[in-house]
Formats: C-alpha cells, structure tokens, sequence
C-alpha cells in the first residue's frame, strides 16, 4: 500500500512539473500560428533533405521548449505544411539545442567542458540521423492520421498520392499545383478554442504518460540499473534505461545526472543526457499525437542505437 | 442519449477541465503540497500556469452557451476524473520507500554553506562536508542539531535521511547519516526525529566512519518543507 501511494507521489510530481512547459509549448504554437498564417511557414523553409532537419534542429534557439512543450510546436510545424525534416529536426533537436538547457548543462558540469559540445552535438546529429531515417517512410506510414489529414489541406494537390486525394480524373494531367495565397488569419476566439482542444488533448498523453513512468519508477529497483554503471557497454545501456524511465525534463537533467556522473562512464553519462531529451516512458502517450505506433518504435529503436554507439564511442576515446 | 455522450456533448465541460486543473495547480501552490513534490524553483512556473488555466477557463466559460460542436474526446473526461482524484487524494510518499530505490548519490550543493558552525547545520550539508573532507577525525566531538526520517535499508541499521530534488519526486536523492540508536531504542522506519547530540568516529566494517551520537531524540510531525535542493 505505501508503495502505491508512493507512486502516486512521483505521478503528482511528474504531472504537476511537466504541465506548465506543456501548456507553454501549446501557446508558443498557437502564437506562432496566429502570427504567420497557416502554410506561410512551409514556403519559406528549404525542403532539402539534409537543410530541413537542420533548420528544424536550430530552431530549437529561438523556440525555447523542453521535450513535453516542443510536441505541439512540432505539430504545429507539419500540420502548417512544413518539410518533415524540419518538423522532425525541431522535435529531436529543441530539446537539447536550446538557451535554456545548453546554461543548465554548462551550471551542472562546468569542469566536462567536451560535455558541453559533445552533448548539443550529439543530439543534433541524432536529430538529423532521425529525421533522414523517418523521411523514408511515406507520409501516410508515418504521420498520426488527425495530423495526416490537417497536413493535406496545406499541401498543394500535386504532392497528394492519387488514391488519397479523394477526387481528380484517373489519367487524366495531373492538376497544376496552386499554392495556397492569402490565408485568413484566425480570429483570436478560434485561436483560443483551437489551443485550449489541443492542450486538453495533449493532457490527457501526458497524464497516462506519467501513470507509466511512475508505476515502473515505484516497482523498479533502481540500484539494479546503476549496479552496471562501471561496465563500459553496460554502463551505457543501464544509463539509457534509467533516462527512459525516470522521464525527467530536459531542462533539469544534467543536475540530476550530477547526482551519479562520478559512478558511471563518460559515455553513459552522456547516453543518459542524449536519449531522454529523445525517448522517455512520458513521452510515449504524446508523440502519438504526431507519429503512427510503427513510426514511434522506429524511433525508439533507431534512437537508442545511435545513443549507444554514440556512448561507445566517447568511452573508446575516453574523454 | 447516453449520460455519457450528453456529458461529452456539454459546452460546461472544457471550461471545467480547465478550470480544474488551473485550481488544482493553484491549490497545491496554496496548500503547501509544491514543497513535498517540486524544488522550489518550478512553484513560480506552476503558479502562472495555474493563473493561465483559470483565466482560459473564465473565457471559455463566457462564450460556453453559444458553443455548438462535437462530443469532447473521451480522454479529456479521464483528464478531469484524474484532477478530481489528485484533488481529494493528496500525496503521501513513503520517504523510505522513495530512498530506498536511489543511490546515494548526492547532488552537489547548488551553494556553498558548510562552512556554518556545526550545530546550525543541516543533514543534507553534513553529508556534504563529510564527503567533501573525508578524513572523520576532523570532525570528531563537534556538536549537531539536526533532523529527518528514519530511513531503514535490509542489511544496515537504520539511518537519519533527508531527500534532495532538483526536479521532482522523480529524482529524489537520499542524504543519510549513521545513527548509534541508544541501547532499547528502535527507531520506526519513516518517523520524523530531532536529534541533537555530537559527530564522533566509529568502526563501522572495519572503516573509521561518522556516527552521530544521539544525547536527545525527538519525535517531530513532517516538516512543512521535506524536501532540499
């Protein structure tokens, strides 16, 4: 019984911590879409393959939000018709690459100064490994189907497959495209309602998202996670483990890691700072608002071996 | 129509939802609860989103009897259910059991306060002088007033502890100090104690180690602000 109160504990703080950077992350994308006019975005960002995700990952700078707030801007960016890459490349990257976790990480490591790049740098090459690896999969394989459908409406008729865009002459030309031009901006009330749908939906993803991670917290001896911490491969998979667990937002992270930095190989400390930011136990409920479940395994997956090469490697050269 | 679906078809609800969860935030401001689940360093965040659900659910709640639209998602029903719940249930960790699956690993001190005399010092910064200046003689006979919760280990006797949290309960980290319990005494996991009495060294598994030597021990009721940064 006290451990089920005591999961209810870590739940309550889990939930209560991450809500106010979910609600700001929903009214930074509502801004922003009230601001530039829905598909105005896309135009302006480059839809190359390679400069998509970066500019998607640098924009992590000017859009401060940790990995609960940056779900909605996320979705914001593709449902406005942006390249995948960029919207992909904001969502693995911002976490990291941002003012306000970039001085957190500084204030809790000064002395690592190869810490202080190997750590946006790993995320940014994460981000854009992702980011290619999902661009892939075609859009109806890997985009949530509500977000599928709010995408098509600001995608011109050109780049909808045949059979999804639900009208049109079989062998017939294919229609040339029409941009869209002026779109009415959405009056404030809309806006309002819109976001307000949108955080109560997103809500709902989190509060299950933390139910998860406190259950597993409750019921899984840590101890059994840090007890590898010296093995170099080990170290690095126990420390994955325990950032998919603890779900702890990024821009509080690397005071917690301070906590078992002496205990663990370089590398695991930085697979621990580098996959949460990216996967976690609270944010497997939210991200189904933009992937379909196969698209979120494959994340999953592609992102842990990434972290795990990645803290092999800075073990091999000991840094 | 099922009382479900004319629950969802209700224009009350969102407003509702978000009423609720904006005073569930401000409550737990008001209520003390901030300081037994986040540092101290996110409350003025909490509050402001609170302050923001409250006002969205006023302006939601302005516009409700000419909204017309579909049925609200399910999930938000469950939302609502889960405020209610944190609502009537407030949080009751077992500190021991939080401790009990962390390491030891004590985040270092946000600021630099040890150099207090011994007596005004807290458990969480005598665990961090000890670890900073290992050697135990240094400390020998200096006198301590401290308090925190019995935190009993299978294996270990029985420590005083205190929890660290740079985030939330998520991350708590224990700071314990060995105790020799007076002869008789059998100190109740999860109790709250003040002690005051002196640092001596003992053998503790052949390691010359800090023990605090109790001259009084206190029952005290759980500090309104359990946790340190």
């Amino acid at each position: 019984m006290t451990r089920a109160s005591t999961a209810w504990a870590i739940f309550q703080g889990l939930l209560i911590e991450a809500l106010p950077f979910l609600l700001l992350g929903v009214a930074i994308a509502g801004i922003a879409r009230w601001l530039v006019p829905q598909s105005a975005w896309a135009r302006r960002l480059p839809r190359n393959a390679v400069l998509a995700p970066i500019v998607g990952a640098l924009l992590g700078f000017a859009l401060p939000a940790c990995e609960c707030g940056n779900v909605p801007v996320a979705r914001r960016l593709l449902a406005s018709g942006a390249p995948l890459g960029t919207g992909f490349g904001f969502l693995f990257a911002a976490p990291v690459l941002n003012p306000i976790v970039l001085a957190s990480t500084w204030a809790a490591f000064p002395d690592k100064t190869w810490l202080l790049w190997a750590r946006p740098l790993g995320a940014f090459l994460i981000a854009l490994a992702l980011s290619m690896l999902l661009g892939l999969l075609a859009e109806s394989r890997l985009l949530a189907p509500a977000l599928l459908e709010e995408r098509r409406l600001t995608q011109p008729l050109s780049r909808v497959g045949l059979l999804e865009r639900g009208s049109g002459l079989v062998g017939g030309s294919a229609p040339v495209p029409e941009r869209p031009t002026s779109v009415e901006r959405l009056r404030p009330g809309e806006l309002l309602g819109h976001s307000t749908r949108e955080f109560l939906n997103l809500l709902t993803l989190l509060v299950l998202g933390s139910a998860l991670a406190a259950v597993v917290q409750t019921w899984l001896p840590r101890s059994w996670l840090l007890a590898l911490g010296s093995a170099p491969t080990l170290s690095v998979i126990a420390l994955m483990l325990l950032a998919l667990v603890l779900s702890v937002c990024s821009s509080v992270d690397a005071f917690l890691a301070l906590g078992f930095a002496a205990q663990v190989t370089p590398g695991a400390l930085l697979a621990f700072l580098l996959l949460g930011p990216v996967v976690d136990l609270k944010l497997a409920g939210l991200f189904t608002v933009l992937l379909t479940p196969r698209a979120i395994g494959i994340t999953a997956v592609a992102a842990s071996l990434l972290v795990l090469l990645i803290g092999q490697w800075v073990n091999f050269l000991q840094l | 129509m099922s009382l479900l679906q004319r629950l969802r078809r209700s224009p009350w609800l969102t407003p509702l939802a978000l009423g609720l969860w904006g005073w569930l935030l401000l409550w737990s401001r008001l209520s003390g609860r901030l300081d037994l689940l986040l540092n101290a360093a996110f409350h003025a965040v909490v509050t402001v989103a609170g302050a923001v659900l409250m006002l969205l659910a006023l302006i939601q709640l302005r516009g409700a009897r000419r909204r017309r639209g579909g049925p609200v998602p399910l999930g938000v029903l469950l939302s609502l259910g889960v405020a209610l719940l944190m609502l009537a249930f407030p949080p009751a960790p077992s500190f021991s059991d939080l401790a009990a699956n962390r390491q030891d690993s004590l985040p270092e001190a946000p600021q630099l306060s040890f150099f207090l005399p011994p007596e005004q010092r807290t458990l969480t910064e005598w665990v961090r002088l000890l670890r900073s200046q290992p050697d135990p003689d240094l400390h020998a006979g200096d006198p301590l007033q401290i308090s925190g919760f019995v935190l009993a280990r299978p294996g270990e006797p029985a420590q005083l502890a205190r929890l660290t949290v740079r985030c939330c309960l998520a991350d708590a980290t224990p700071a314990g100090l060995p105790v020799d319990w007076p002869e008789g005494s059998d100190p109740v996991p999860d109790q709250w104690l003040e002690i005051k009495g002196t640092m001596t060294v003992q053998d503790r598994n052949g390691v010359p180690t800090n023990v605090v030597k109790p001259a009084s021990i206190k029952v005290i009721p759980r500090p309104e602000r359990p946790l340190e940064p």
